[in-house]
């Protein structure tokens, strides 16, 4: 292969995976915090109804 | 009809708009002077520029009152409910901002000429119809987000943000046009690209302002 | 069943990937010209194509709402929008990259590049006007608005090289009548486009259970409140 600009071409495609794998963890982070939410919310209205 | 009799009669008494968005202009026109030589030959190769950004900014202003001005006493929501069809308000408005912004650039242009030592009599007519055309664009396009923005807390941040990116397809023909127009050249066939792009952006905004301004205001 | 097939997709999408990762790198000829920076053009017009695909679902989600005024079309144009703003910023990057190499600068400002920029923070703005709303109706009517006003811009940035004089490379896919490359490079670069745009509706999939899962939420917040 050749081998000019390989340096350049590497950072190119490394920004190309790290713009993804970005995304994909604030998905993944937002995922979360929904889960959490869902559970408080869950033992809030159970609490509520024992009441 | 209505609505722009009504909008610049109101206008016409207050002149709180028209002043305001004025002078606005010939500040920015005398800020932009300390940050360009402005009798330089270069300074002719972006007077296009210098002319939109003014206009885009004063536009800014009179959009934002466009609808604000309702808000007291319930005025819009009256508006809205009376028997006429939303795009006439609409179009009232657009009409109403458009002769607004127009006047504001009938008077900013011959002082912009003064200042800048830019000759810009010689191709009026050409430079007439790219005023025309593109204040009706930016008022047709701002009116609508006028009335999206209307009620919400940042209104004043909004309308800006979300327009301006929006216009600059418009915006970026005229100020090509303006930029050959004003220094008197006649238009070359290169250009015809820059004028159907103006011509297309006025098409299409208009009629899909028309369309979806129903949702926006009624629902 | 829905989870395991957006599963199996995600791996085939990977090995994909990694397999045109291979034949990018290392099965290509060299390119007469540039050198290894033009295996750049693999990702950056795969994403192209993708983040346009992204910006007319969210036009169609926009237009669905309207029609419909369902909720999960509103879900859907946010997702496909934020999938839009992500492969756009793969385009931008890879883009500048290159140009950094081939033109010597990182940017310049012909109608392509441009046009895409200014597409790219219309979209973004788009998202930051949504939090600004907090009625949902209301938000997903008004951003349906928002994201019609702001397409016809993604038809400008792709007809630009056509329209104007740009110093962006003109057409070089043959449909469109350019015909610049070798086949076996052309073939690669379909090839690409295709685990990139499923790659994109698995998030966009993703990302429109999250929406759906958050207005649940909402509703239970309120219902929370009551209590």
């Amino acid at each position: 292969m050749d081998s000019r600009n390989f340096t350049y071409m590497f950072y190119g495609f490394a920004a190309a995976w790290a713009v993804l794998v970005i995304y994909v963890i604030t998905l993944v982070s937002r995922e979360k915090k929904i889960h959490q939410e869902m559970d408080r919310l869950k033992k809030l209205i159970e609490e509520g109804s024992r009441k | 009809m209505v609505i722009a009799g009504k909008d610049l009669r109101a206008e016409l008494r207050g002149k709180e708009t028209i002043n305001a968005s004025l002078s606005f202009s010939l500040v920015i026109l005398l800020l932009f002077s300390f940050a360009f030589d402005p009798t330089a030959e270069e300074t002719r190769a972006i007077c296009g520029g210098l002319l939109w950004l003014v206009f885009a900014f004063a536009g800014a202003l009179v959009l934002n009152r466009s609808f604000a001005r309702e808000l007291p006493n319930d005025c819009l929501d009256a508006l809205i409910a009376s028997p006429l069809p939303p795009s006439a308000l609409f179009m009232g408005k657009v009409m109403a901002n458009m002769l607004i912004l127009m006047t504001v650039e009938i008077i900013c242009l011959p002082i912009f000429g003064l200042f800048y030592n830019v000759n810009w009599t010689q191709q009026f007519g050409m430079l007439f119809l790219v005023l025309v055309l593109t204040t009706w664009g930016l008022t047709v396009v701002g009116t609508m987000f006028s009335a999206l923005t209307v009620n919400m807390r940042l209104r004043e941040l909004m309308l800006p943000t979300l327009v301006y990116p929006i216009m600059i397809p418009g915006l970026l023909a005229a100020i090509q046009l303006t930029t050959l127009l004003a220094v008197g050249e006649p238009l070359t066939p290169d250009y015809y690209p820059w004028l159907k792009l103006l011509a297309g952006f006025d098409l299409i905004y208009t009629l899909l302002g028309l369309a979806l301004v129903d949702t926006v205001l009624v629902g | 069943m829905r989870e395991k097939i957006t599963y199996v997709l995600a791996a085939i999408v990977g090995a994909l990937l990694v397999s045109n990762l291979y034949t990018i790198l290392l099965g290509l000829p060299d390119e007469a010209n540039q050198g290894a920076i033009y295996r750049i053009f693999f990702f950056h017009f795969p994403s192209a194509i993708t983040s346009g695909l992204c910006a007319f679902l969210s036009l169609v989600g926009s237009l669905m709402y309207l029609y419909r005024r369902n909720l999960w079309w509103d879900a859907f144009a946010v997702s496909a929008t934020e999938l839009t703003l992500t492969f756009g910023a793969i385009v931008l990057m890879t883009g500048m990259i290159w140009a950094r190499i081939i033109w010597g600068i990182w940017w310049a400002w012909d109608a392509r590049l441009t046009s895409t920029l200014v597409s790219w923070l219309a979209y973004a703005s788009y998202l930051i006007f949504r939090r600004a709303i907090e009625e949902p109706t209301a938000r997903a009517r008004f951003s349906a608005v928002i994201s019609i006003f702001t397409f016809p811009g993604v038809i400008i940035s792709w007809k630009s090289i056509e329209w104007w004089r740009t110093q962006h490379p003109g057409p070089v896919i043959s449909i469109r009548g350019g015909g610049g490359m070798a086949p076996g490079m052309e073939a690669a670069a379909y090839w690409n486009l295709l685990p990139l745009a499923v790659l994109a509706l698995i998030l966009i999939s993703i990302r429109l259970r999250q929406e759906n899962a958050q207005r649940l939420l909402d509703g239970f917040r309120r219902q929370a409140h009551e209590i």
